[in-house]
């Protein structure tokens, strides 16, 4: 069955794909490549340029076109009508024109126009008699057959009726047999006939070629910007991958190096910024690499110096143990002094023991010369096991200690010895600290994790003195005598431990009120959990606003710690290796109690 | 007659304390200080027990146990300076009984060594089956077929316990008291080794292991006979 990750991915995808479309594809794209953004703003501003300047170009040419053509045709048209006039003119020498002589004239004087018109494209020509005159002779007004009669307006008709001495133009649209239409000029003038009054002569001429150059002009440089515009494109591409190339090649060999392949570089070539910047990447490399290796060198130089000692010390120690213990188990064949001698001997040997012990586990953990002995355990046994062997020294005392386990059934991939010394670290310090007063331990656990929390109602600690309880050799009131011994490590250690599982060891305390202390490990040894199946302040404080206002552990505020029952737990800052504090001064003889970090050879 | 101990410890002051504290609770103790002496030392003066040091001249701890174990079912309990995972699980596997870490309590020892001479209970059958192989308790004895197993006490021990009830699934801390006959809490990695070392012999195949299983979160069970 996939696993819950996998389905919710697969299901954003589909959404990703399915319902968004391509839209945060691009966006993911435009994103994360610089080649593409380059790319895609130069190409927008040489488009937007380019386009400018294309226009510009065009609209001036158009422009430039179309004077010339209306030039020719004004020029053209005036001189059809001085032909045309100078025909009607060179008739009235007889002074009744009859009608035939008119038309016959008028036909004259329509060739001469049409052979003196030059214009490609066609011109057609009518002549139209100026309405409102009375005169003695008519001629009939003609027109060419493909004179497109509906595009002379009247007001073009008035102009030129009303302003005889000058041409009137008019650009105006005509149809072509094909369908579509082509812009074409129509120019006006007066002609006047010998008995006949005054005639308009109108020549519409075919502007179309004008328009085909036109045309063809803009088509070239529409053409001509869009492969400059790709050109540039590409030009910009070539030159972006150039410089991001070395980017790239940087990118991807610091992330090889970052993955632990430490010999990669960069090709250093020529002289320029690119190279300086290979060469210095190079430098960083071999830096980086030479003091690795001496790191791990110098680790390698710890272990096996721990090693050595723990053989070296152990072997004398050994012996001067068995002789303490003879001697102490004839003690009583002694005289008082030597008596009381064995007696001090047996003890400070074992507190020395003791010491050593947990001496050489804390420089195991700085070495990082510790593994984890996975085991399926079953955690609430465990804490029953603790307890159970934990229980006379806290009867000594007069403490109670109970047993609240409402998960941690089910069994968890820990460290049985590390969690075992650890909880006996919390319980130890528990009945230690406790004033005699009940000891209460509490195990959960949910999906992720497991946690025990041990609270105690003794003399708890001071904000202050909350933040350095993990701290080596320290202790809160080095006044205080040790009923059950310790060497000060107890806390490093569990620490250390709990952090090696991937774990937290957390602490809640208040001046006289007791402290509680929850070890979280996950379920599985290593997969480092933020879960939280017990909040570290204690529930009969979290749910009351009033009591959590009191001295609040530092670095946290009185809002969070009465934020209810599932608090994230605040933390203890430095959890990886421990802070070293400063050694607390040495403490009076230890009685003949056993302190709480045992290995597994005693039992 | 007192009970014959032989200390193998190249440091002579501890060997003379063990010596000391031995004798105050009614033992015979023998020494040699060599690792390549040490079989010819067990060969002479016929321990019932053997008290070995791992870091020894001459021969290693572990080699000197090997080959005591190839010799003889002798108990032999380890005394190590490193309480590493890896180095008491080596000492485990190369045949010894249990081991103590130095330092250590001296009435612990002695405790240990008086639970590993202590005569294994009256059997209860004569023949056990287990799998295809067949549990002589009387005679101490592992055949398949014709062919016989060598189990030191321990292993043999531990075998039977988990023959004589089939059904039974034993946690660790179960075995640890009937076979061992540790009453508190000792290290399980004892039970592992031993039944690792146990399914070495006697499986056909020890990664797939038919006649003692692995009750996964629980402990171990004897398979059910073929």
């Amino acid at each position: 069955m996939p696993s819950r990750s996998t389905r919710l991915r697969a299901a954003a995808a589909r959404a990703w794909l399915g319902r968004r479309g391509w839209a945060p594809r691009v966006v993911q794209a435009w994103r994360s490549s610089l080649e593409l953004r380059t790319v895609a703003l130069t190409v927008l501003l040489a488009g937007v340029g380019v386009s400018i300047i294309g226009t510009s170009i065009s609209v001036s040419i158009g422009a430039n076109l179309y004077d010339q053509r209306r030039d020719q045709v004004q020029s053209e048209s005036l001189r059809a009508t001085l032909l045309a006039q100078d025909i009607f003119d060179s008739a009235t020498a007889t002074e009744d024109a009859d009608q035939v002589e008119l038309d016959s004239l008028q036909n004259e004087a329509q060739s001469a126009i049409l052979a003196s018109t030059s214009s490609p494209g066609g011109t057609s020509i009518a002549i139209l008699r100026t309405p409102g005159q009375t005169t003695s002779q008519t001629i009939q007004d003609i027109a060419s057959p493909d004179f497109p009669a509906d595009r002379i307006t009247d007001d073009l008709r008035e102009q030129v009726a009303g302003d005889t001495d000058n041409l009137a133009l008019q650009p105006v649209t005509l149809e072509r047999a094909e369908g579509g239409e082509v812009p074409g000029l129509a120019v006006g003038s007066t002609l006047q006939v010998p008995a006949a009054g005054q005639y308009e002569l109108y020549l519409v001429y075919d502007l179309s070629d004008a328009q085909a150059t036109l045309a063809l002009m803009q088509r070239t440089l529409a053409i001509g910007s869009l492969a400059l515009v790709v050109l540039i494109a590409v030009i910009t591409y070539v030159v972006v991958r150039l410089v991001v190339g070395p980017v790239r090649i940087a990118a991807e060999t610091s992330q090889e190096i970052a993955a632990g392949d430490l010999d990669r570089r960069i090709p250093e070539k020529g002289q320029d910024v690119v190279a300086t910047l290979g060469r210095s990447f190079n430098g960083m490399a071999d830096a980086m690499q030479k003091q690795i290796v001496q790191l791990a060198e110098l680790s390698r130089v710890q272990q096996r110096f721990v090693s050595d000692v723990s053989h070296e010390l152990r072997t004398p120690l050994t012996t001067i143990r068995l002789a303490g213990d003879v001697l102490y188990d004839q003690r009583g064949s002694f005289g008082p002094t030597a008596e009381r001698t064995t007696e001090l001997l047996h003890a400070q040997v074992e507190r020395f023991e003791v010491l050593l012990a947990d001496l050489l586990e804390i420089s195991r953990f700085d070495a990082g010369a510790v593994e984890l002995d996975v085991e399926s355990t079953r955690v609430v046994g465990l804490v029953d096991d603790v307890v159970a062997e934990l229980e006379p020294l806290a009867a000594d005392v007069g403490s109670t200690v109970t047993v609240d386990a409402r998960g941690g059934y089910l069994e968890v991939e820990v460290d049985p010895r590390r969690l075992r010394r650890v909880l006996r670290n919390l319980l130890g310090n528990a009945i230690e600290h406790g004033e005699g007063r009940p000891i209460e331990v509490e195990v959960d656990s949910d999906a992720e994790a497991v946690a025990v929390a041990v609270r105690d109602h003794g003399v708890g600690m001071r904000p202050g003195d909350v933040d350095r309880v993990f701290d080596r050799f320290w202790r809160a009131d080095p006044s205080r005598r040790r009923t059950i011994g310790g060497t000060g490590l107890g806390l490093a250690i569990s620490l250390e431990d709990a952090t090696l599982h991937g774990g937290r060891l957390e602490v809640w305390s208040r001046l006289g009120e007791g402290s509680r202390f929850v070890v979280t490990l996950p379920r599985t040894a290593g997969a480092a959990t933020t879960s939280a199946p017990l909040p570290v302040a204690p529930r009969a404080v979290a749910d009351d606003p009033a009591a959590a206002a009191g001295e609040p552990w530092a670095g946290t505020t009185p809002e969070s710690m009465s934020a209810g029952p599932t608090t994230s737990p605040t933390t203890v800052p430095v959890l990886t290796t421990g802070h070293r504090g400063a050694p607390g001064p040495s403490d009076e003889p230890a009685a003949a109690g056993r302190p709480s970090t045992g290995e597994a050879g005693r039992g | 007659m007192s009970p014959r101990i032989l200390v193998v410890d190249d440091d002579p002051a501890l060997a003379e304390m063990i010596g000391i504290v031995l004798r105050a609770d009614g033992f015979e103790p023998h020494f040699c200080s060599d690792g390549s002496a040490a079989v010819d030392a067990f060969r002479n003066s016929a321990p019932d027990l053997v008290l070995l040091d791992l870091m020894l001249p001459g021969l290693d701890g572990l080699q000197v146990c090997q080959a005591l174990r190839a010799e003889s079912g002798v108990p032999i309990i380890m005394l190590t300076a490193k309480g590493d995972s890896v180095d008491v699980v080596a000492g485990l596997e190369a045949g010894a009984d249990d081991y103590v870490s130095k330092p250590f309590d001296p009435k612990e020892l002695v405790a240990r060594i008086r639970t590993r001479l202590r005569p294994s209970a009256e059997p209860t059958a004569d023949v056990l089956t287990v799998g295809d192989l067949r549990v002589d308790v009387a005679a101490h004895e592992v055949r398949r077929g014709d062919v016989a197993i060598a189990l030191t006490p321990l292993e043999f021990e531990l075998l039977l316990a988990l023959a004589s009830k089939p059904q039974q699934v034993f946690t660790r801390e179960m075995l640890l008291e009937q076979v061992w006959g540790y009453h508190y809490k000792a290290d399980t990695r004892l039970v592992n080794v031993h039944v690792q070392r146990l399914r070495a012999k006697v499986e056909h195949d020890p990664d797939a292991p038919r006649i003692v299983t692995t009750v996964r979160g629980v402990g171990y069970r004897a398979g059910t006979s073929s």
